[in-house]
């Protein structure tokens, strides 16, 4: 595997010599001053676009002043144009005399929120692909821009990936302001910083990062912001590609960045010292440092009392080793261990496996192949024909391949159950984790058996206690292990008992709840003062 | 030189790889060993029955027929166990697997014979497969193989019929026990106890035991059914205890949980049944002039099962009265069974191991001729029992009658 890693960090130092000579591309437009020739100016934006049909230009008169604003059809609001801009250059009475005609028009006639002085192209471009309106004036080395952004945007719906019974139900969008004011929106704070960066030449993706000074480490803020930095791609489509160029480990199936659509566990990580990278165009938010027990925890957890969500939570953790070791534990069993079975169990599955042409470690692995197929398949399917393929894979695994004799019942059994264990894992990250370990394990277990899965659960923990994110250790707080982390390890303590942030995750203020939190009925004594009074 | 060093641990890393399925064995090729039974061949052989499962006609899912036989039983010979063991593989298509091995059948004959049995025991002790929790019988009157190829009616598995019988009737009547190999291994290697062993029996016709056509009656033509105690000292089978008489044996060694006592009350033959539910024996021992005596006291509660006479039953002296007739009835059986085991000089309750505890010095002294020594002993037995409840009805309907 490092071999392999050499050879590829080879040739990718290759490529990115080439990409550099490259870099200074002719798509990016240099760093030019307007010019005063407001009719050069639009014959250039003309050029660049390459008469791109959604740039429009139209021409004005200001009193006697020619100019003229461009905008992006669909980008920007044409109600918003003709409204605020339009509308009141048209009736400005521009005085007589000698005037600022570029100064007159920022103060009269920009009826926005938020209008810019700008004086390059490079800031001329961004602004007409956010959505904003860019005026030039003739006889100005400067233009203006005015915030008109209204395209159309998705509205804030229910979360479709990450459920939760008792909590909110709103999931953050594909716009970038929309999420961070949804984050906003909960921590009323003046902390909470949103830094906004650009990242991908080509696509020029916002980028915000969210952190809440005195309660995040300043030092992982700022390795965030150096790794952020050093990206340099074409373009960064969703919250995936930015997740994959900024951890620090790629040989790992383990996730070490989380990620979440739901706008409430985004804020509790911040709350926790985390950082939020919002990435415009995904609905999905990036938080880090991530650690594995992390990935156990659903946003229930925090809604109900303490008890139950900590059973729940073991159990989580039940079902995620059922998931990773179920068939392995079978093969084993049934091809080394028969003595381990007890007796009417271990002849129930000889008789269920009496005319099963596979060794189990085949029957094993047809099943389990199949399971991926119908999973992935179900994930791709329009949704029209979704029902066809539950009814083809039901009956044709779950019966006929029984009742043809190629696999036995219990092996159907087993991979339901590993399979519907994978599900109760809360985020699919690891999921998808447990999924590819579950076959190596497998092959283990055919070669060495319970030795075999023993080996192979050894180098997952050693491999798992090497894994850093952002420089936290990923099995915090086990391994090393922190006992005033435990609060929200296994067991979920009350939450009042949860006093303190997690360490090295969070620096500063790491108290999270005051002295004599623990609530119940006023004290005796309390209560005959009381009742004295009245 | 760092590539080489990955290379090299690479290699290193597959090793435990290459040996690829070492000792893989799949459920399909493998025959359970269900029960053996071991009878004396011809020449000082043994000859061996295997009682294989047949897993497709035992479990009722789709996939069994459930039409032919739950069992199959193959024979071989062979100097040793293991030697009867391989040859065994001429006749059997599949591996034969003894993890699940829960019965083993002994004759009387091989019992008897000090040789034989030894020889067998360090089979069963050094193959790993094989568990020596494994219960262990003795055929009484028949063969082991007789006793391995009957078929049961409520269990499709035979063993599973023995081997629960045991356990069951050792709890609800207390007159045999279970007993594994490892036990006896252990009463024949020490001094201070010896070993027991059930007797089993196979009643009826016993041609007609292995047939399937046994299963299709209610009342099968040929059954097991456990019969009296053996016991062995030096390594071999000395004799039995019968059943009348092994009760007793079961209470001193602390098994007893439940079982049945029938009294005598004002002349009345079987007039009251009483059915212990708890039990708890001590055995101690006090050294008088530096001889030892052993005190078995025996704490007992009960309940009344049945009251076939006019009895006042809501009287506490009657019940005090009942306590007393049940007390003297176990010390009666008890002495029994300890005259018994003192005729038959072998100390089957370990009163040895009780002395050796109690003083090592003069156990090391009595230790080579503690059998003996045991014949003689003095026994004293205390009882101390109690009626808990009479179940759901008081007074008797006898008492309504002859009024």
């Amino acid at each position: 595997m490092s071999i392999l890693s050499k050879m590829l960090k080879n040739k990718q130092k290759k490529r990115q010599d080439d990409n550099y000579r490259q870099k200074q591309d002719p798509l990016k437009p240099e760093d030019l001053p307007i010019l005063r020739d407001f009719q050069e100016n639009i014959s250039r934006i003309k050029e660049e676009v390459g008469n791109s049909s959604d740039v429009n230009i139209r021409e004005f008169k200001i009193g006697t002043h020619k100019g003229a604003l461009v905008y992006v059809d669909g980008l920007a609001s044409s109600i918003a144009i003709a409204d605020y801009i339009l509308e009141t250059v048209m009736e400005a009475e521009v005085p007589e005399g000698p005037v600022d005609i570029f100064q007159f028009m920022l103060d009269k006639t920009m009826a926005l929120g938020s209008v810019k002085t700008i004086d390059n192209w490079n800031q001329v471009y961004d602004s007409l692909f956010s959505g904003d309106t860019v005026i030039f004036l003739q006889g100005s080395n400067k233009a203006i821009s005015g915030e008109t952004k209204g395209w159309e945007r998705r509205s804030i719906t229910e979360p479709t990936t990450q459920l939760s019974i008792r909590g909110p139900k709103d999931s953050f969008t594909e716009t970038l302001r929309t999420n961070t004011a949804l984050i906003r929106r909960r921590i009323k704070s003046p902390n909470l910083r949103v830094d906004s960066m650009k990242i991908g030449a080509v696509s020029q993706s916002d980028i915000a990062i969210l952190y809440i000074k005195g309660i995040a480490n300043e030092k992982i803020v700022g390795e965030v912001k150096e790794r952020l930095q050093r990206i340099n791609i074409d373009s960064i489509l969703g919250s995936g590609y930015l997740e994959q160029l900024i951890e620090d480990q790629t040989w790992t199936t383990f996730p070490t960045t989380y990620h979440s659509e739901r706008p409430d566990v985004v804020t509790s990580h911040l709350l926790e010292g985390r950082i939020a990278i919002v990435v415009d165009g995904t609905p999905f938010v990036v938080t880090v440092p991530a650690i594995f027990i992390q990935f156990f925890q659903a946003p229930d957890d925090y809604y109900s009392r303490f008890d139950i969500s900590t059973g729940i939570r073991l159990l989580r953790i039940l079902a995620f080793l059922i998931a990773v070791i179920g068939p392995s534990v079978y093969i084993a069993a049934t091809t080394f261990h028969q003595e381990m079975i007890p007796t009417t169990m271990a002849i129930a599955i000889a008789s269920q496996r009496e005319n099963v042409p596979f060794p189990a470690f085949v029957e094993a692995l047809i099943m389990e192949v199949t399971f991926e197929i119908l999973r992935e398949a179900g994930l791709r399917l329009p949704r029209a024909v979704g029902q066809a393929v539950s009814i083809v894979g039901a009956l044709v695994i779950g019966q006929a391949a029984v009742q043809a004799g190629f696999v036995s019942p219990v092996m159907v059994i087993v991979v339901s159950i590993t399979a519907i264990a994978n599900f109760s894992t809360p985020v699919f990250a690891m999921a998808i984790a447990a999924r590819l370990v579950r076959f190596v394990l497998m092959g283990l277990a055919t070669m060495l058996g319970f030795y075999g899965i023993m080996l192979g659960i050894m180098f997952m923990s050693i491999h798992l206690c090497s894994l850093r994110s952002f420089g936290i250790p990923y099995m915090m707080p086990l391994a090393p292990f922190n006992l005033r982390n435990q609060q929200d390890a296994f067991v979920r303590f009350p939450i009042w008992a949860m006093k303190n942030r997690p360490m090295f995750i969070s620096k500063g203020n790491m108290q999270r709840t005051g002295e004599n939190q623990k609530p119940g009925p006023p004290k005796q004594s309390e209560n005959q003062s009381k009742n004295g009074e009245e | 030189m760092k590539k080489t060093l990955i290379i090299l641990l690479v290699f290193i890393m597959s090793v435990p790889v290459l040996s690829a399925c070492w000792n893989q064995k799949e459920l399909t090729d493998l025959a359970f060993v269900m029960a053996l039974g071991i009878d004396r061949g011809e020449d000082d052989l043994y000859h061996i029955s295997f009682q294989l499962v047949n897993p497709g006609n035992v479990s009722a899912g789709q996939t069994g027929g459930g039409q032919g036989l739950p069992i199959a039983v193959y024979k071989s010979n062979g100097r040793t166990m293991t030697e009867a063991a391989r040859n065994a593989t001429k006749e059997v298509s599949r591996r034969l697997y003894y993890a699940h091995t829960n019965l083993v059948v002994i004759s009387e004959d091989v019992a008897r014979d000090r040789n034989l049995m030894l020889n067998l025991l360090d089979a069963f002790a050094r193959d790993p497969e094989f568990r020596t929790t494994t219960e262990l019988v003795i055929a009484r009157d028949s063969t082991a193989e007789e006793i391995v190829t009957t078929l049961t009616i409520l269990d499709k598995l035979p063993v599973t019929k023995v081997t629960k019988e045991i356990k069951f009737t050792e709890a609800m009547k207390g007159e045999n026990k279970s007993v594994n190999i490892d036990e006896i291994i252990d009463g024949i290697t020490g001094n201070g106890k010896e070993p027991i062993a059930n007797g089993y029996r196979l009643i009826g016709m016993k041609e007609e035991a292995s047939k399937a056509t046994n299963l299709q009656k209610t009342t099968t033509d040929a059954f097991l059914a456990a019969d009296g105690l053996a016991v062995f000292k030096d390594g071999a089978l000395i004799d039995w205890i019968e059943s009348n008489k092994s009760r007793g044996i079961i209470w001193v060694l602390d098994k007893a949980k439940s079982t049945d006592i029938t009294l005598k009350w004002k002349g009345k033959k079987n007039a009251l049944s009483i059915v212990p539910i708890r039990s708890k024996t001590k055995v101690s021992t006090i050294f008088k002039k530096g001889k030892p005596v052993i005190n078995v006291k025996i704490e007992n509660e009960g309940w009344i099962s049945e009251a076939n006479t006019a009895i006042n039953l809501m009287d506490p002296k009657t019940i005090i009265k009942i306590e007393k007739l049940t007390e003297n009835e176990i010390k009666k059986e008890v002495k029994s069974s300890v005259k018994e085991a003192q005729r038959l000089k072998c100390d089957i309750f370990g009163f040895g191991d009780i002395v050796h505890k109690a003083n090592p010095k003069v156990w090391r002294k009595l230790k080579g001729n503690w059998n003996n020594y045991f014949a003689d002993i003095e026994v004293n037995v205390k009882v101390n029992s109690y009626v808990r409840r009479e179940g759901v009805r008081t007074n008797p309907f006898w008492s309504d009658i002859n009024k």
